[in-house]
């Protein structure tokens, strides 16, 4: 597991974390999100050890991360990086011989990433001559290569097509489930957060603004929400029920937030009679929805 | 430290070494290098075997060629003998023509010599002495003057000729173009190698690869491996070019002194390693400080002058070993890894000079590497605006 302890750290006047603590266990994926600027990039440099913190622990294990623990650690920073004028497979093997992977072995592992992740084109390819999504790809191999027990992916989803994005889904899977991997990505894409996540961390100006499993955080803020959409009726039929208020209305629905001794049984009774019911259902707040809230 | 982490640095050598031994700027340099090296030796292989040797042509009767051969005679029992081949060309035409096609050197005729486009004055000392000397013979002869006498009258005599600052040996001469060689190579691959280390810095600061590799392993071994790669190539073409210059040299016998050769290029790449490890960690802290190539000049400028300053008093150090200025050039650390190898070639550093030399040398390296150490680590990984050496300072 690794666990992020109350981490600080500042650049010049700018607080970029603020305390944040949160864990990542092995064969977990954890979504990370927040705004722009709410410190992300920063807690997972932290964690990776690239950057230092001013205050608060990195821990793997049970133990503080040192370079050997680091070794064991993949990472794709949000700015990707690779030699432009390195070849793909040449620039691989040194990244996971970097990490302390036999010369054979890098080799072997980078091959069958190449052809796992569909990288088209020759091993012996300069990245620089690869299309984008290619270089995104060799990307992802080159934080696999080394077969590391933590994950930390910056924003991987970015610049995905969405082949791209579902071959990427089921890698993360996998290192996951079957190789017990955790695994910590941030991204903004949070449909995509919400369908591979089993938790999410939610980050606003420096601190854990929320975290939990993403039923938890719905159940946590949930609102009793009804969508409700009846046709050929005038007016506002649901200012009858006793306990209900309308939150939103979109095409000739309404979603209404019921109080909690208001019974959704009677706003259906009423919807019936004030004319036909095409569509009556309680709302699941997306994550969206509930970052929005969050962060507001 | 475990020993997965100390190999870090090798594998990062490793890879900057091979890299660039494949780009084609390091082909390129090795080239012009050599190029430049056959060029010096060329020039000293053609020099040093024309020693002064002349074609007289004449033109003219029997007077004309006594005249010549007289010359010819008193050029062979010279002190330093002088050369000279007599070589009768019967007309006008034919001697106008010898002149220039270079046939011989200067024709002399009724009317005087005739050069091409200048007349050499040892030559023309030779003919006007013999013309004297054979008017006077006839003098001689006409008044019936006896042998005995004749020596007086003429006085030939010669007299003694000493001068106070004694022309250069050729010893000596070898000894200035072997210095002035190594001086040029050694300024080129310092300068060279430095930039390949800031160009390297920047490369991985640009295309954002520094971020994965810090990942993996710590800046200081990035640092060191680069250093050390990048080193190693610039020691090895050094030896490469040396060898190549040692070879052509005495091939071309433009160098008799092989052995002295050998040492001289043993002290140059000596003293590279020794140059190089101190400028090499500057280099690396100022290119860590820009985030693109174009900015490279902005931070390059000072440690490019002052390498520049170093080799030019480092040349003039080559007609003067003993000033000042190259004495004190051969003991700072900024100038004596250029400066000192030319006054060891010439004979002229002492052996407490050179000791000074190389413990300031080493001493300043020492306390230098930590501190580029500290900016580049504190600096690589700020990408956008240059990077001032009080922020990196603070955060390495």
């Amino acid at each position: 597991m690794l666990e992020l302890i109350d981490l600080h750290r500042s650049f010049g006047d700018v607080v970029a974390l603020d305390g944040v603590s949160f864990e990542v266990p092995q064969g977990r994926i954890v979504g990370f999100v927040g705004r722009n600027g709410a410190g992300k990039t920063t807690a997972m440099r932290i964690a990776l050890g690239v950057l230092e913190a001013d205050a608060g622990e990195v821990r793997w294990r049970n133990a503080p991360v040192d370079t050997a623990a680091r070794r064991r650690f993949g990472y794709m920073p949000e700015e990707r990086g690779l030699y432009p004028k390195m070849r793909v497979l040449e620039q691989l093997v040194y990244l996971a011989r970097l990490h302390g992977v036999p010369k054979a072995a890098a080799r072997q592992r980078a091959s069958e990433l190449l052809e796992t992740l569909d990288v088209f084109g020759s091993p012996t390819d300069r990245i620089e001559s690869l299309s984008l999504g290619n270089q995104q790809r060799v990307q992802l191999a080159a934080a696999l290569v080394h077969e590391p027990e933590l994950l930390v992916l910056d924003e991987p989803f970015s610049g995905l097509d969405p082949v791209g994005v579902d071959v990427l889904g089921e890698v993360l899977r996998r290192e996951a489930r079957t190789k017990g991997a955790a695994v910590v990505f941030s991204s903004h894409q949070l449909d995509l957060v919400e369908r591979l996540c089993d938790e999410v961390v939610l980050i606003d100006h420096g601190r854990v603004a929320a975290r939990g499993s993403i039923e938890d955080l719905r159940a946590s803020r949930e609102r009793n929400l009804w969508r409700v959409e009846v046709r050929g009726v005038e007016g506002d039929w649901w200012e009858a029920v006793p306990g209900a208020r309308a939150v939103s209305r979109v095409n000739g629905a309404v979603v209404l937030e019921l109080s909690t001794h208001a019974d959704p049984q009677r706003v259906l009774d009423m919807a019936r009679g004030a004319g036909d019911v095409v569509a009556f259902g309680p709302v699941r707040p997306t994550l969206a929805e509930l970052f929005r809230e969050v962060v507001a | 430290m475990t020993a997965a982490d100390r190999g870090a640095w090798r594998l990062v050598a490793a890879r900057d070494f091979w890299v660039r031994l494949r780009e084609r700027s390091f082909l390129i340099s090795t080239l012009i290098n050599v190029a430049v090296i056959c060029v010096l030796v060329l020039l000293r292989a053609s020099s040093t075997s024309a020693s002064p040797s002349f074609d007289l042509g004449y033109v003219g009767g029997p007077r004309v060629a006594a005249i010549a051969a007289g010359a010819a005679t008193l050029g062979g029992g010279a002190a330093v003998v002088v050369p000279v081949r007599v070589v009768d060309l019967e007309t006008a035409a034919a001697a106008d023509r010898a002149l220039r096609e270079g046939s011989v050197d200067v024709v002399l005729s009724h009317g005087g010599l005739v050069g091409l486009e200048a007349v050499d004055p040892t030559l023309q000392d030779l003919v006007q002495t013999s013309a004297h000397d054979l008017a006077l013979a006839a003098t001689f002869d006409r008044h019936q003057v006896p042998a005995s006498q004749r020596d007086a009258a003429s006085d030939n005599a010669p007299l003694d000729v000493a001068v106070l600052v004694p022309p250069p040996t050729a010893e000596q001469t070898g000894d200035a173009g072997v210095a002035f060689i190594g001086v040029l190579l050694l300024y080129g691959q310092l300068f060279g190698y430095g930039l390949w280390v800031a160009t390297g810095v920047i490369e991985e600061k640009a295309s954002r690869v520094v971020e994965m590799l810090l990942s993996a392993i710590r800046p200081r071994q990035l640092l060191t491996g680069k250093i050390l790669g990048i080193g190693a190539l610039g020691m090895c073409q050094l030896a490469l070019i040396a060898g190549f210059a040692i070879a052509l040299a005495s091939l071309t016998g433009a160098l008799d002194a092989t052995s002295g050769a050998l040492a001289a290029a043993a002290l140059d790449i000596g003293w590279f390693i020794l140059g190089f490890a101190f400028y090499a960690s500057v280099f690396a802290a100022a290119g860590s400080l820009v985030s693109r190539m174009e900015e490279l000049q902005n931070v390059i400028v000072p440690i490019n002058l002052t390498i520049l300053v170093s080799f030019f008093v480092s040349v003039g150090a080559l007609q003067d070993p003993n000033s000042t200025i190259s004495i004190v050039a051969s003991i700072l650390p900024v100038s004596s890894a250029l400066a000192m190898p030319v006054r060891i070639v010439l004979g002229a550093a002492t052996a407490p000079q050179i000791v000074l030399s190389l413990t300031v040398l080493i001493a300043s390296t020492v306390a230098l590497v930590p501190i580029g150490a500290r900016l580049y680590a504190g600096a690589v990984l700020r990408t956008g605006a240059r990077v001032k050496l009080r922020d990196a300072w603070g955060s390495g």
